[in-house]
């Protein structure tokens, strides 16, 4: 309900109704109109400083009232919307439907947003339009329903959204991109490699002709260099598979002695080669575990690898065991060198890409200084994690532990 | 009569050691260095295998694969695919497209011919045996 009364401390909003049908000048009635000015008042206060643009129209679908941010928002100013139709601040699409909605909304009034799932537009004086978000509430009068519609001006969001779609895209396409060039860049760089593997092999197989001991010595520091090449190759796509979340993984139940026969079958021979013991000890009763077959061998491999490497008398030995802790069971796979050991403070940069650790200056880089970080980057993604112990002149224990 | 194996790549030095390769082991090669040579070679010539690599200018691997499979008289030649494709995925979709067999490259010169020979059906002696060092002397005495 609106008087003229509270016109005079705010502007004029139109059609309002003569105080004195109130009716006479008794003291109750002095004091009811004192409490109605007073809520007046402060629900003309609220009505003003709210952000939204709020108009409320009548049953005919004419403007009551209006606030500031109406004004602002359309252009119009309060003269100009009192008594207007509603639908003069809807683009012409929709002022057909909208007196349609209008009289649906009078035999169904409740307070909610309208248009849910549509996009909304307002129009201004000046005929432009901007994307608006309304809420409607219904209001009993005198002289009938009257509809609340808060009026939100969306344009700001609308553009955030457009721009987060379009990063997203953005994003998307440089992913794409980067797979796209991570498969053309394996595959570029395989190519030559075949014939440099491949011509090399032919040469030690003695194909052409036999081979001076010298020119065997050559060939072979070819092919171990680029054998070296291709596993920095795969190393580093197996990296950027994992940094750009593209390894999948297959979890299923694994036997453990399985692995260990397989990492055994692979390794003993470059063991042998080096005249070292080459020990699998698998317990008694089979451990299986919940994980990724290929992620557990490829750690395995680059561990036991690792302890080959650098170890040059004695031996390696892989165990598996099950492990206890607060009711939590763990399986724990140790390879243990009697290798040449790591200095408590290199320990630290075990794990860091390309940090690999000379252990003695003429000591011949074999590795490629990925594996260690991407056996760490791996064990993560399985859920499990990796420990060392080691000392100088002590060997090492390399641990993966897995939650299973 | 020999057992001829036709290959079909692209890049000359990889041409060059696949026919060597199948040379020393004592079968004919038969070569193509594009997808359309490659099967046309395949249709008038009837090779015993086809070594076809995947990134091909004009017609690819998998185009060859494709028209090798719906040939009535060509589809039971076995078609292994040589490839320099070799990230994850790569070996499921060649054999999705049809190739019999996959190896990646940089292929290892001395299981080559042996893993070949396994999508070869069993044929006696149509050729020499399957030692590599053995047919390396011979040849290397035909060399000398």
């Amino acid at each position: 309900m609106l008087y003229s009364t509270v016109a005079e401390e705010v502007p004029a909003v139109g059609d309002v109704q003569d105080v004195s049908s109130l009716g006479g000048a008794g003291n109750e009635q002095a004091r009811l109109l004192e409490q109605t000015k007073i809520a007046e008042s402060k629900f003309r206060g609220l009505l003003e400083s709210a952000p939204d643009a709020t108009v409320i129209v009548n049953h005919a679908g004419r403007i009551e009232l209006v606030n500031r941010q109406t004004e602002l928002l359309f252009g119009y100013s309060r003269d100009e919307l009192i008594g207007a139709p509603i639908e003069v601040l809807l683009p012409d699409r929709f002022r057909g439907f909208h007196a349609g909605h209008r009289t649906r909304y009078q035999s169904e009034p409740r307070t909610r947003p309208m248009g849910v799932g549509l996009e909304l537009y307002g129009l201004r004086k000046d005929c432009s339009e901007f994307p608006v978000e309304i809420s409607l509430s219904p209001m009993q009068a005198e002289g009938g329903m009257l509809v609340t519609s808060a009026i939100r001006d969306i344009s700001e969001r609308k553009r955030f959204e457009q721009r987060l779609q379009e990063k997203n895209e953005e994003l998307e396409n440089a992913i794409r991109a980067k797979d796209r060039f991570l498969a053309s860049m394996s595959h570029e760089l395989r190519t030559p490699l075949n014939a440099i593997i491949g011509f090399t092999g032919t040469l030690l197989m003695q194909l052409p002709g036999p081979l001076t001991r010298e020119q065997d010595h050559q060939l072979h520091t070819i092919q171990t260099s680029a054998r070296h090449l291709l596993s920095l190759i795969n190393d580093l796509l197996d990296l950027a598979r994992i940094e750009s979340g593209k390894v999948e993984l297959n979890l299923e139940s694994v036997e453990a002695q399985d692995v260990l026969t397989e990492l055994a079958s692979t390794l003993c021979p470059l063991a042998e080669d080096k005249g070292l013991e080459f020990v699998v000890l698998t317990p008694a009763h089979p451990i299986s575990v919940m994980t990724d077959r290929r992620a557990l061998s490829q750690i395995l491999l680059n561990l036991a690898g690792n302890a080959i490497k650098f170890t040059n008398t004695g031996g390696v030995t892989v165990r598996v065991s099950r492990r206890r802790r607060n009711g939590h069971v763990s399986t724990a796979f140790d390879v243990v060198d009697t290798g040449v050991g790591i200095h408590p403070e290199d320990q630290q940069k075990l794990f860091q890409a390309f940090s690999q650790i000379r252990t003695t200056p003429d000591r011949e880089q074999e590795g490629t200084g990925l594996g260690l970080h991407l056996s760490e980057r791996l064990a993560h993604l399985i859920g499990g994690a990796i420990a060392c112990r080691s000392g100088p002149g002590k060997g090492s224990t390399f641990t993966l532990t897995l939650q299973t | 009569m020999s057992t001829r194996i036709l290959v079909v790549e692209d890049n000359p030095a990889n041409l060059e050691l696949m026919t060597y390769l199948l040379h020393s082991f004592g079968y004919v090669a038969l070569t193509a260095q594009d997808g359309l040579a490659g099967l046309e070679l395949a249709r008038t010539d009837a090779p015993d295998l086809i070594v076809c690599d995947v990134q091909l200018p004009g017609l690819d691997g998998f185009g060859v694969a494709r028209e090798l499979k719906l040939d009535p008289t060509l589809r039971t030649v076995p078609l292994v695919a040589v490839t320099a494709y070799a990230m994850v995925g790569d070996r499921d979709r060649m054999l999705a497209a049809g190739f019999d067999g996959y190896i990646s490259k940089p292929i290892a010169p001395d299981r080559f011919v042996p893993e070949l020979e396994s999508f070869l059906p069993r044929s006696g002696d149509a050729h020499l045996g399957s030692h590599p060092f053995l047919r390396s002397r011979g040849l290397q005495r035909r060399v000398q």
